[in-house]
């Protein structure tokens, strides 16, 4: 327990941006035209990011083997490449890193088969020319009920239901 | 647009991954951001703020060797800090609880889930802008008030000695 705590008003201590200058920034920031200026900026710099992604996914192809750095690639490839244009890729990295993240709160070893779909799956969808086809879509939604799948059967220890 | 407030806006970023580096300058630049310096890690950080200070801090989670809840606690806490009331925005794809309060305790401002959009960084930075935090220092802790919202009814427990100040008892 604190003796005594101490409170700081927001005028009372140095802000960002003057007060006027606040409503300026803060009206620009909500406007439509700057979401839309940012939205083409990302458009121009796609096709950067998109091999800033794909270097990613052949380290993570390198990585297979080592859970922590194949779960530190699958983070990073989920963090933007969905902002890159590429929304498999991104999905199916995010139930790569979920898989990962939920095995380590059961303290359980993960499955190298669960973990080598996933990365063939990024491969394939990081690569692709038409990277919003049905396919990579499909390939993520059979993904996600895998690891819901191998979830189920590490919580219970028991084989799940493979309905 | 008129860009001469955010002309004079200096932003750090911290960000281990050189894309998402890229990402957040292009997004900056669209709104006339112009002032921008890069980090990749929170160690580095901190060396460039001790050269030369700025107004806002965009700081990923995970970093090596020093990672995002360390360089938030080290801008509140260490005497060598340029700005303990600097604004911080902490960009995560990490979904654990845990490590969100673990941020939220090191005296983070604000949170941006990656995958980042346009809109969800330029809504963060209107949101300190419109409405600064007040800080709170105790013994156990320096940074924004972590209580976003007061509830008219809220029962208790009160753990502050002026948290009852301010109530109208009837």
């Amino acid at each position: 327990m604190t003796k005594e705590t101490q409170h700081i008003p927001p005028d009372a201590y140095p802000q960002m941006v003057s007060k006027s200058d606040a409503v300026k920034i803060s009206r620009v920031l909500r406007s439509s035209e700057a979401v839309e200026r940012g939205a083409r900026a990302i458009q121009e710099a796609s096709e950067h990011l998109r091999e800033g992604v794909r270097d990613y996914v052949r380290e993570l192809e390198e990585a297979i083997g080592d859970h922590e750095i194949t779960a530190g690639k699958a983070h990073e490839i989920r963090g933007f490449a969905e902002t890159a244009g590429l929304r498999a890729t991104g999905r199916i990295a995010n139930g790569l890193c979920r898989y990962f993240e939920e095995m380590r709160k059961f303290g359980a070893q993960p499955d190298p088969a669960v973990i080598t779909l996933h990365v063939s799956a990024i491969v394939r969808a990081a690569n692709a020319e038409d990277e919003a086809s049905r396919m990579s879509d499909v390939v993520a939604k059979e993904l996600a009920a895998l690891v819901a799948h191998k979830l189920a059967e590490t919580k219970t220890g028991l084989p799940a239901n493979s309905d | 647009m008129s860009g001469s407030a955010f002309e004079v806006l200096r932003v750090l970023i911290v960000e281990d991954n050189q894309h998402m580096r890229s990402l957040l300058r292009t997004l900056l630049n669209s709104i006339g951001i112009r002032e921008i310096q890069e980090a990749g890690n929170g160690a580095t950080a901190l060396e460039m703020l001790r050269e030369k200070p700025c107004d806002l801090v965009l700081s990923d989670l995970a970093m090596k060797p020093m990672d995002g809840i360390d360089f938030s606690r080290e801008i509140r806490q260490s005497p060598r800090s340029a700005n303990p009331f600097m604004p911080i925005i902490m960009i995560t794809g990490h979904t654990e609880k845990q490590r969100v309060e673990m941020a939220r305790d090191a005296g983070v401002t604000e949170f941006l889930a990656k995958p980042i959009t346009p809109q969800s960084l330029f809504s963060r930075i209107a949101q300190i802008v419109e409405h600064p935090r007040p800080f709170v220092r105790c013994d156990t802790y320096f940074g924004p008030d972590r209580r976003r919202k007061t509830l008219d009814h809220y029962p208790g427990p009160w753990r502050r000695h002026d948290d009852l100040r301010d109530l109208h008892v009837p």
